[in-house]
Order: C-alpha cells, then sequence, then structure tokens
C-alpha cells in the first residue's frame, strides 16, 4: 500500500482538505496536510496524543481556523464554516453539515437537558414572540430528540448537573443528530461510554455507512477502530502517515504507523496465572451507598491487581471514590491495613493513591505547571522535617519522576494544561508513584491515551505488582481488564454480580453477559 | 527529560511579558512621578516617604491577604477588621497604659476576627466570601459603636500621639514591612503550607483528592491575613494615633486593586506571587498621586478614578494574553 | 529562570524606593521655620474638606476660589474629599511637599493630629468649621503652627438647636413633632440635636442638662424617643442616609402626623420634596444658599425656620491665616485665636432671602473692604476679635 489517501474513482468526495496547517503558539500541530472523505465511509483517524487528528477535524468542523489551507471544499464547494453551529447549519445549499462530538464535555452544566439540546434556539419554543417559553414543548422535542437515537433513560426536564458522564456524552450525541448531518466526527467518544452508550454511537454509524453521508472516527483503541471503520489514516506528529482499507487493517502495522518504530516488549501482561499474596492491604465490609452501592465487599491483596468492570452506572467509579476515603458510606466501612479510612489525607498516610476517571477535573490542576502537580503529591519525600521545602531537592524529585515515567515536556515549568492527554495521564501516576503508594486505585487509568503510553502504563502496573504493590483498577475496557487483572470483579447495578479469577481462556463475550 | 534553552521568540516574550508587566508598570510609574514631581517643582524626597506611608499599611494588609487570594477567595472585610483591630487597641491602651499590651491585643482580635470569618464559613459550609461580607458590616458597626460612645464631641478615640511618636519613622516602619514580607515569603514559597495553598487555588476538587484539606489550610490562609491586618492597625495608629469610624474605610477595595496591579490572578493558583501585593500597593499609590498631580483638585477627581479603571483593565488583560492561549485544543 | 527574573526585578525595585525613602529622610530632616512671605509673593493655602457636595460646603468653596482668589494674592487649593485621619495627615504632608504655605481645615477626623503634623511640616494651620475641644485646645494653643479656630463652637451648635427648639414651642405652639438627626453620632449633630431637645422642654432619660443629654445621645449612637419626656411629642425620629431606607423612614414619621419636622442639618438637600408633598412644616440649621431660600419663599416649600451660616463667614480665618504667612501672627496673649461665630435665623421667606442678597457670590457679606480691616501688619487680636463678633444680620 502506496502512502497515499484512499481515492474512490467517479465521486466527487464529501469533504476534500489540501494543505492545511495549523500552529499553536511553537507547537505545529498539523503540517502541511491533505485529508479526502468519500460518501458512505466510515473513515478511522487514529494516531497518538498531539498527532493532529482532532485538530483538522475540529478545523473542518468550524470549531477553529487553520493558519493556511490550500483549500478546504465540502460537497465540492468552498468551505470555511465561522462555528460549529455555522458548520451544522449554513452549508450554501441547505443541505446538511458537519457535526462534531468533541473529546470533552461540549454541555453546559447549569441548565437542563432540554436546554442544552436546543441552545440557541429556545425561541421556537415561545409561546409568542418575545413571549415565555413552552417547558412542555420544550421537554417534549428533547425526548423526542433523545428517543430518536435510542436514549430512553435521560429526560429533556432533567438537570444537565445531575447526569454522569457517559449520559452528557449521549445528550452531546442527541443535539447534533437533531440537525441531521451529512458528516459526523466522533472524536475520542467511545472512551466516555460503557458498553450500552457505544451500542447507541454503533448504530448511529451503521446508519450512515454506505449511504450518501459519512462518518470520521477518532478513537485510541485500536480494536475499537479497527471494528467500526471501513478505511483508516494514521497520523503522527501533524503529518498523514499512511491509509489503510478495510482488507489492509493490520494491528502491529497500524500501530507500528502510529509510533513511528515497533512496539517492543509486552502489550499486556503475558502471563495468565493469577497470582497476589495472602495479606489483605485494603478491603471494604458490607457498603452501601444509594444505588450506587449494595452491601459491596471486597479484599485487594498485596501483589495483586484487582480489575473493577461494568457499564458507567454500575456503582464502580463510586466504589474508588469511597475506598479512596473521598466519598463517606451510609454504612459499612473501608479498612486499610486493618484501620479504618476516615479522610482522603489519612488514604494517603496509609500510602494509598487514587487516580480519578475524570483526568482533567480531579487528578490535575491544569494551570498549575508538572512540577506543581507532581511535587504536591511527594512532599513528604523531600520537605525537611516534613514541611520546609527546599527548592533543589523538590526539583530533583520532580525530574526524577518525569525522567522515570518519560513524561514529553519543554521543561518541569510547563503548564499540564498544555500536555497532550497521555502525558497528563503520565504526572498523575508521577505523582501517586512517586509518593511510594503500596495500593493504587486507578480508575479508567488510560481513558483517551494513546497506544504507546497505555504499553508503558500497562508495563508500569506490572512492576508495581512485582514490587509487591496492590492495584486496584476500576476501567470500562474489557481488553484491559483480561489483559492485566488478577481477578475480575464485575458490577451491576451497584452489586457485584460475578468474579473471575485470571487465565488464558477468559473472554469479552463471557463477561459482557454479567454486565447487562 | 528534555530541557530546552530559553528562546526569545515572541511566545516567549509574551510569557515574559505578562510576568514582568507589574514589575516594568511599577518601574514606569516610579520613573513618571519622579518626572512630573521634578517638573512642577515639589520636593521628591518628601514626596517618596508620603508615597511610602500611605502604600504601607495597604501592602502589609495586602501581602497577608494574598494567602487568601492564592486559594481563590476573597476577604472584603479586611479593612473593617483593620479598623475594629486598631479601635481595641486603642481602648486598651487607655485602660492599661501599655503599649506592648495594645499591640498584642490589636495582633490577636485581627487574628480572632480572621479566624472567625473562616470558621463560620467551614461550620455553615457557606463560601468564605460571604461570612466576609457579614463580618465587614458587624466590625464596622461594632467599632462605630465603640469610637463614637468612647470618643464623644471628638468623633474619634486616640491614644496619646506622644506614645507611637517614637516609631513614626521610616526605619522601623521599613523594618516591619520586612520582616511581614519575609515571614510571608517563608510561609509561602518555602514550607509545605505554601505550596498545598496554591495547589488549592489551582483545583480544590484535585486538591481534595490529594488529601488538602480547603478548611485546613483555609484557616491558616485567614491566620495569615490576621497577622497583616493586626500589623497594618497596629502602623495605622503609629501614622495617626486616632480611630474614627471611616479609619481603613477603603482599605478592602484598594487591596483587591493591589492585588491585580502587582499581577496576581484573581483565580488564586499556582501564579500567585506574594510580591505582587507590594508591588501593586506601590504601584496603586503611585499612580494615584501622579493623577492628583496632574489633576489637581475636586473637578479632576472623576477623571482620576476612571484613569485608574482603565490601567487595572488594561493590566488584568495584559496579565491574561499568555494564560488565555495556554491550553491547546486537542 | 522567568520566575526568578520577576522576583529580582521586584525586589530590585522595591529596594529603589526603600533606599530612596530613606535618603529622602535624610534630606528632608531639619526644617526651615514657619513661612512668612513677602507681599508679591502669592499666598499658597491647602484646604481639607471632608464633604464636597453639602450645599454649605460649595457655597464655602466658592466663597474662596471664585471672590477671595481674585481679590487677594492667594491661590486656593481644596483636596479631594478626606476620608479619615490618614488622608488628612497624607493631604497635609502633600501640601507640604509641594510648598505650601497654610492649611485651613474643614475637616475633622484627627484635628490634633492636623496640628501636630503641621507643626512638623512648618505650616500654619487654622480650623474654619467645627471648633477643638477645651482640653484639646489647652494643649495645642501655645503651638507656633497653629493660628486659631473661628466658627460655631459646640455650645453655639447646641444653642442653635435649642433655638429652633423654643421657636417652635412657644411661638408656633407645636404639640407633635418629628426629629430628623441627620448624622448622629457626628458631634455637631449631637449637640444640635441636644439643643432642640431643651428648646422644647424636654429631658432625656430623666436629665436635661446639656452634658448628660449630649453624653446619653453618644451612648445610644441617636435618639431613642422612649427616653423624650415633657410637654411636647417627640412621635417619630430618623437619622442617617440611604436612600433605599431613609425615604422610607421619613415617610413613616410624616404618617405621625407632626406639626413639624425638626431636623438637625441636611433637611432640604434630602427631603424638601417629601415635606412639600405631605404638607409638613420643617426646620434646618445650614446656610443661606439658593436652596434653601427657595424652599422658604417659593410655592409649595415647606421651611419655615432656618439657623444658617453666611458663606463669607469663613472670612476672617482666612484673614487670620494670610496675614500669618505675611509675617503678623495674631495672637491671643501668646496663644492661638479661639473665637466663636453665631448662626443667623431666618423664618420667614424674606428675612432668608435678604441674607442670601448680602452674601451672594460677587458681593459676599465680608467682602474685601471689610477684610481689608483685618489683614495687614498692624491687626491686633482685639481689632480681629471685635470684627469677626460684630453682628452682621440684614437690616
Amino acid at each position: 500500500m502506496s502512502e497515499t489517501e484512499v481515492v474512490q474513482e467517479n465521486t466527487i468526495p464529501l469533504l476534500e482538505i489540501k494543505n492545511m496547517t495549523k500552529t499553536f503558539g511553537p507547537v505545529v500541530a498539523l503540517n502541511d496536510v491533505d485529508l479526502t472523505v468519500q460518501k458512505g465511509d466510515v473513515l478511522g483517524l487514529i494516531g497518538e496524543n498531539g498527532s493532529g487528528k482532532s485538530t483538522i477535524t475540529s478545523i473542518a468542523a468550524g470549531m477553529q481556523k487553520a493558519t493556511k489551507v490550500e483549500s478546504m471544499r465540502y460537497k465540492g464547494k468552498d468551505w470555511a464554516p465561522s462555528s460549529m453551529l455555522d458548520a451544522l447549519d449554513n452549508c450554501g445549499e441547505g443541505a446538511h453539515g458537519i457535526g462534531m462530538i468533541v473529546q470533552e464535555s461540549g454541555t453546559i452544566a447549569g441548565i437542563t437537558v432540554a436546554e442544552n439540546i436546543f441552545l440557541g434556539e429556545l425561541d421556537q419554543f415561545r409561546v409568542f414572540k418575545f413571549g415565555p417559553i413552552s417547558r412542555r414543548k420544550l421537554n417534549k422535542a428533547a425526548n423526542e430528540a433523545l428517543e430518536a437515537i435510542g436514549i430512553t433513560n435521560v429526560r429533556g426536564n432533567m438537570p444537565m448537573a445531575a447526569l454522569d458522564f457517559q449520559s452528557r456524552k449521549l445528550v452531546e450525541i442527541a443535539k447534533i443528530m437533531l440537525k441531521d448531518p451529512d458528516v459526523i466526527v466522533v472524536d475520542e467518544t467511545s472512551t466516555a461510554l460503557a458498553h450500552d452508550g457505544r451500542q447507541i454511537l454503533y448504530n448511529i454509524i451503521n446508519k450512515y455507512r454506505g449511504t450518501e453521508k459519512a462518518v470520521i472516527f477518532i478513537s485510541h483503541d485500536l480494536d475499537e477502530i479497527m471494528e467500526v471503520c471501513d478505511t483508516l489514516t494514521v497520523l503522527r506528529d501533524g503529518k498523514i502517515i499512511r491509509s489503510f482499507k478495510k482488507d489492509e487493517f493490520d494491528a502491529d502495522a497500524i500501530r507500528t504507523s502510529m509510533i513511528g518504530r515497533e512496539l517492543q516488549g509486552d502489550y499486556y501482561r503475558s502471563d495468565f496465572t493469577p497470582s497476589w499474596q495472602e495479606e489483605v492491604v485494603l478491603e471494604c465490609k458490607n457498603l452501601v451507598l444509594g444505588d450506587s452501592l449494595k452491601d459491596i465487599s471486597v479484599q485487594l491483596h498485596k501483589g495483586e491487581i484487582l480489575g473493577v468492570g461494568g457499564l458507567s452506572h454500575c456503582g464502580m467509579h463510586t466504589l474508588g471514590k469511597v475506598l479512596f476515603g473521598a466519598v463517606k458510606p451510609q454504612k459499612g466501612e473501608v479498612l486499610v491495613n486493618g484501620t479504618p479510612v476516615k479522610n482522603e489525607a489519612f488514604a494517603m498516610k496509609k500510602n494509598i493513591g487514587y487516580v480519578s476517571k475524570d483526568r482533567d477535573t480531579e487528578s490535575l490542576a491544569l494551570t498549575a505547571s508538572i512540577k506543581d502537580n507532581i511535587a504536591i503529591g511527594g512532599m513528604e519525600k523531600y520537605a525537611i522535617k516534613n514541611f520546609l521545602i527546599w527548592d533543589p531537592s523538590e526539583k530533583k524529585y520532580v525530574d526524577e519522576q518525569i525522567n522515570n515515567l518519560s513524561i514529553k515536556c519543554s521543561d518541569r515549568n510547563q503548564t499540564t494544561g498544555t500536555l497532550s492527554g497521555g502525558n497528563k495521564q503520565k504526572v498523575v501516576f508521577g505523582k501517586w508513584v512517586g509518593r511510594g503508594s503500596e495500593i493504587l486505585i486507578l480508575d479508567c487509568p488510560t481513558r483517551g491515551v494513546d497506544i504507546g503510553v497505555k504499553q508503558a502504563m500497562y508495563q508500569l502496573m506490572l512492576k508495581l505488582k512485582e514490587e509487591g504493590k496492590a492495584i486496584l483498577m476500576i476501567s470500562e475496557e474489557m481488553p484491559e481488564l483480561i489483559g492485566m487483572s488478577d481477578r475480575i470483579l464485575i458490577m451491576k447495578d451497584g452489586e457485584i454480580k460475578k468474579e473471575f479469577i485470571r487465565s488464558a481462556e477468559l473472554t469479552d463475550a463471557e463477561i459482557i453477559n454479567y454486565m447487562i | 527529560m528534555e530541557v530546552k534553552k530559553i528562546k526569545f521568540d515572541k511566545h516567549t516574550v509574551k510569557k515574559l511579558l505578562t510576568l514582568l508587566m507589574p514589575i516594568i508598570a511599577f518601574g514606569v510609574l516610579i520613573a513618571v512621578f519622579c518626572i512630573v514631581v521634578g517638573a512642577k517643582g515639589y520636593k521628591l524626597d518628601r514626596y517618596i516617604e508620603i508615597i511610602f506611608n500611605q502604600g504601607l499599611v495597604l501592602a502589609i494588609v495586602a501581602t497577608g491577604a494574598t494567602f487568601i487570594y492564592t486559594l481563590g477567595s476573597f476577604d472584603i472585610s479586611l479593612g473593617a477588621s483593620t479598623l475594629f483591630s486598631a479601635a481595641v487597641g486603642v481602648m486598651v491602651y487607655n485602660s492599661t497604659h501599655s503599649l506592648v499590651v495594645m499591640i498584642l491585643v490589636i495582633i490577636i482580635v485581627a487574628v480572632g476576627c480572621s479566624l472567625l470569618s473562616s470558621t463560620l464559613a467551614s461550620v455553615f459550609k457557606l463560601p468564605v466570601f460571604v461570612t466576609t461580607v457579614a463580618m465587614m458590616s458587624v466590625l464596622s458597626a461594632i467599632s462605630a459603636t465603640i469610637i463614637t460612645k468612647n470618643g464623644g464631641a471628638l468623633g474619634g478615640i486616640s491614644i496619646p500621639s506622644s506614645v507611637v511618636k517614637p516609631l513614626d519613622n521610616m526605619g522601623f516602619k521599613i523594618a516591619m514591612l520586612v520582616i511581614f514580607m519575609a515571614l510571608c515569603v517563608f510561609v509561602f514559597e518555602f514550607t509545605k503550607v505554601g505550596r498545598r495553598q496554591k495547589f488549592l487555588g489551582a483545583n480544590p476538587f484535585c486538591a481534595k483528592l490529594t488529601g488538602i484539606s480547603l478548611n485546613k489550610y483555609a484557616i491558616i490562609a485567614f491566620v495569615m491575613a490576621g497577622l497583616g491586618v493586626g500589623l497594618g492597625a497596629f502602623l495605622t495608629l503609629v501614622y495617626t494615633p486616632s480611630v474614627t469610624p471611616t479609619t481603613a474605610g477603603s482599605l478592602g477595595m484598594q487591596i483587591l486593586v493591589a492585588i491585580v496591579f502587582g499581577g496576581m490572578p484573581i483565580s488564586g493558583g499556582p501564579r500567585s506571587k506574594i510580591y505582587a501585593a507590594v508591588v501593586g500597593g506601590f504601584s496603586y499609590i503611585l499612580l494615584d498621586n501622579i493623577l492628583k498631580i496632574l489633576i489637581q483638585g475636586n473637578a479632576g477627581y472623576g477623571i482620576s478614578q476612571i484613569i485608574s479603571a482603565v490601567f487595572f483593565l488594561a493590566l488584568v488583560y495584559v496579565a491574561s494574553l499568555n494564560y488565555r492561549s495556554k491550553n491547546l485544543p486537542r | 529562570m522567568k520566575k526568578h527574573l520577576a522576583k529580582i526585578a521586584a525586589v530590585a525595585l522595591t529596594g529603589a524606593v526603600v533606599v530612596g525613602t530613606t535618603l529622602g529622610l535624610t534630606a528632608c530632616s531639619g526644617g526651615n521655620g514657619l513661612p512668612n512671605i513677602g507681599d508679591d509673593e502669592t499666598a499658597k493655602i491647602g484646604v481639607l474638606v471632608s464633604d464636597v457636595n453639602g450645599d454649605e460646603a460649595k457655597a464655602f468653596r466658592a466663597y474662596y476660589e471664585n471672590y477671595l482668589e481674585k481679590q487677594y494674592n492667594v491661590d486656593f487649593t481644596y483636596t479631594e474629599a478626606l476620608e479619615n485621619a490618614a488622608g488628612e495627615r497624607a493631604a497635609i504632608e502633600t501640601f507640604a511637599a509641594q510648598g505650601y504655605h497654610a492649611i485651613i481645615s474643614l475637616s475633622a477626623s484627627d484635628r490634633a493630629m492636623q496640628i501636630e503634623t503641621c507643626e512638623a511640616n512648618n505650616l500654619y494651620y487654622a480650623v474654619a468649621s467645627g471648633m477643638l475641644d477645651d482640653a484639646q485646645y489647652e494643649k495645642y494653643k501655645g503651638y507656633e503652627c497653629f493660628v486659631g479656630q473661628i466658627g460655631p463652637d459646640m455650645t453655639t451648635e447646641y444653642e442653635a438647636g435649642k433655638a429652633m427648639g423654643e421657636y417652635y414651642k412657644t411661638t408656633k405652639n407645636v404639640s407633635k413633632v418629628a426629629i430628623y438627626g441627620a448624622f448622629i453620632p457626628n458631634p455637631m449633630h449631637v449637640y444640635r440635636a441636644a439643643g432642640i431637645l431643651a428648646g422644647l422642654g424636654l429631658t432625656y432619660g430623666g436629665q436635661s442638662a446639656m452634658d448628660a443629654v449630649v453624653g446619653q445621645i453618644f451612648g445610644d449612637q441617636g435618639l431613642t424617643v422612649s427616653k423624650i419626656s415633657g410637654p411636647v411629642t417627640v412621635s417619630a425620629y430618623v437619622q442617617g442616609f440611604n436612600p433605599d431606607v431613609t425615604f422610607g423612614e421619613i415617610g413613616g414619621a410624616v404618617a405621625t402626623q407632626p406639626d413639624a419636622f425638626l431636623s438637625v442639618g441636611m433637611a432640604t438637600t434630602f427631603f424638601s420634596s417629601v415635606f412639600a408633598g405631605a404638607n409638613v412644616q420643617y426646620a434646618d440649621i445650614d446656610s443661606f444658599t439658593e436652596g434653601n431660600v427657595a424652599q422658604m419663599s417659593q410655592e409649595g416649600g415647606k421651611l419655615t425656620y432656618l439657623a444658617g451660616k453666611y458663606a463669607s463667614s469663613i472670612g476672617p480665618v482666612f484673614a487670620a491665616v494670610y496675614n500669618a504667612v505675611h509675617g503678623n501672627v495674631i495672637k491671643d496673649n501668646g496663644n492661638a485665636i479661639s473665637i466663636g461665630q453665631n448662626y443667623g435665623v431666618a423664618t420667614t421667606a424674606e428675612a432668608a432671602a435678604k441674607y442670601q442678597t448680602a452674601d451672594s457670590g460677587n458681593n459676599p457679606i465680608i467682602n474685601k473692604s471689610l477684610l481689608d480691616t483685618v489683614i495687614g501688619k498692624d491687626v491686633t487680636f482685639d481689632t480681629f476679635k471685635a470684627f469677626v463678633e460684630t453682628d452682621r444680620t440684614p437690616a
């Protein structure tokens, strides 16, 4: 296969971009890139964090402007949308435009679901011109929009803030689909969705496949992208590296294209033997918390990787927070080495670390530097008399973490918000691993992380396990749970439905049965 | 780790400009001030002393307040606390005739007021700002009562000027400023407390999940602010040994302006700087005096306020230049 | 590195200010004595003010800036509204740095500090509104810089209130009044309010002596209606001014249907339209300004008693200061002068108009030709005292 994009003959492409360049300050995000999207295609874009895949699609969808572009054409006409709404609504001929479901949350928390869906277009629900808005009509229309894509558990009158991450994402999808766009861009959306949410998304994609419309699907999950997409384009460092047709899909070849070298060593654990020491380091007994946790008891052993899986609402994320002392259960207790966990500070004193699923909000201070984020976790390690901070010791400590985890950055003072998703997650790991956490609670530790970093994370977890540390990994990704865990607990509706022990025979299908 | 040398491209220049802007502005203001005073034929040495005296209490109270601002919080009651502490100090001196007891009581009262604000906020689970608004009203009212009940026809209460006269000199005042600054810099830059304060300001959710208790560090921040208020109240008495209900009346607002002038982000967090209050406080006083000299008399009062406001907005804009383009959309 | 750059720059600049200040201190130590200027040199006088918006304050300012500056070789510079003692000290020191010769004070946050600061800065100092209390006067009367104080003292304020009360009790035969206390606990307003009670023949907390009543009002931070007793009923009491609240309170007070509304000050400025609308007569202590006279004369105006000062009543204090900076410091047996000034009273539109006409902008009652009699090298304390105490009620 030559390094050109896939072109179907005798058709005008839906979207055609030539020689697009985009820079953010000194960072070149796109470097003279060409991209063509044909009708009926489900085109996968894959690449490491910062490779430019979100940038090129966000320019086509009106979120930002290119620094330089020779031409961008949509349905054969020049295309330069001024905003996301413009890209959806005004495509020249009354035809349908380009809609993008963004990676992070694209909804507003302080208003209702219906108001989010019809944001900026509420006038159509006024009782009369300049009159009040008819809530009944608004909510009805919102419910119809949600039902149209198969969402029944979210209603128009619900406050947005009451929804979890998955539901918020689904509302956003409903909002975009209401405009019936001819091209939808799905940017890392599936990582926010559990199994049921993903099904909704796949149904939409399948409806587009082979029609006059097209889908651009961006994901880090190689298995998923190979399953969903018809063609695949790999980006690296702002350049198109290679395109693949369905029949050319090969996981190793794609990975090699993505990272520019062959992946050395194992991806997941190579062994299939469950192993842990007898000592129970963290346990919870009969935890009860609303509908999220119903009489949950779990034991985590020294040297064990304990996977916890389930659908997004199953209660596993809450369990992680309760185990760390961040949320108080209504009943039951959490014990670390036999002592009750009172709060986060106590948990940390007992060497527990916690990586939240919501990285940008709960695991990092984005406006702070890498140094600030790493150092804050490990002050006991380098503070003189556990109080005084001596700058050189602090820097030395931070640099060690940066080196050990190979964090790509200009220097330790770089603002964390400017890092790619994978490097952000490495900073989070640096904070917790550096301080010598003996017990790690990792909630979706590889969400939105590219394949190279994922491999590094898995290998790090394995190393920690070998050092006798205990890891509780909460994940929505089956391959990761199967690939890494000694035991897997499957939760559903706040209860543990099944425990699996590591084995070579364990399959996705077997586990999913207990989740849904 | 790959460490790059600083390259002076336009982005680095923009970053540097953002960082140095308040200090450059301070330098420019000093230069303009000297030129204006010289051109008018006024006594520069005397004017510098006036500027220092006017800015001293502001700089000290604002430096203490930096700890609160770092948390992304806000205390509107600092002026009222200064008034209250000074008023109680005067009453205590007049009954004990001991300067040492007066100073101790002023500091204790100031820290107590501050602690009360933060404790109320923590007990009633309110934003600290809300309790400080209430404290401002309460402290102003109590102070006014103390002052007018005891001040009678004089409209104010005072200690004999001879008590503080020996301290009303530049050496003592500079020493106070330097000692307090040193204490704050030490806590802010060289202890776990300072690091945690900044982190709390950057992301309180993440800080909570890193075992940092907002309540505990809010209390520490308010204690530091209280120390600043106490010292400020004492130096207010050194400057003018009397207290009227309007003493330190505009201090609360001036602190906010000074901190922004000094380049401190209102949202607090890791970019908080302890020197911001001093640089900003004196910058503000310099600007105010320059405008007063240029536009003398009451007719110009509104105009100088407008110019100050424009200057304020320009600084906030420049300070946020770098920040706004910092996070890449990817 | 960049972070350090900022820190270093900050420290350097702060250091520069500190060093500059210390040098400045060294340079300024050692005064040159109080000013004594020649006739051809402009006398530069700084005026301390805390109120810049009141009718009286504006009238005073117009007299100095629009009249006296044209008649004499003098330059008046007003401060902005000074909020507190720190503002007063900074203002005096600024005037000193600008080479001013004297300070006339209309601001009363800390008079003692004002005198001490003027003494330290070699500026002549005089009080034009509100007087020092006896103990303070005794303490500072020997200060070289202290020219003196000319204006109504607290006893005069009490008497002004008392005269108002007596007028309504005996001439108007009121049986029920409401009182507006303006900015009590401002001492001037406290004394006037105590005077009003005395004039109406009322006791406060069972007491009637001036000092006892004044002390109680300071203690109560206002008048407590239930503590008032005597032949006239006080049906309502209001003080302070907050547009959101006070109009409602005044409305409530008017609803008690008093025969008159007695105010210790600012009534025309704030409430004239309310009283006109409710058809309630009122009394005020202010100046003979256009606004006040209009309230007495025009249709619907309900002001029936006005105790006031001439705008040019601050002329004599100027004369004393002007003399001082030109070398003739008038002293009363070696002490700073202290002379009381009384209020004029008008109870009819005609009388008020006479006061106003007699003391209008370009034609003040204390005009240049009168002032010239007390300006010069040979003016003595006796001449000056007689001049101030001359009754200038218009014929």
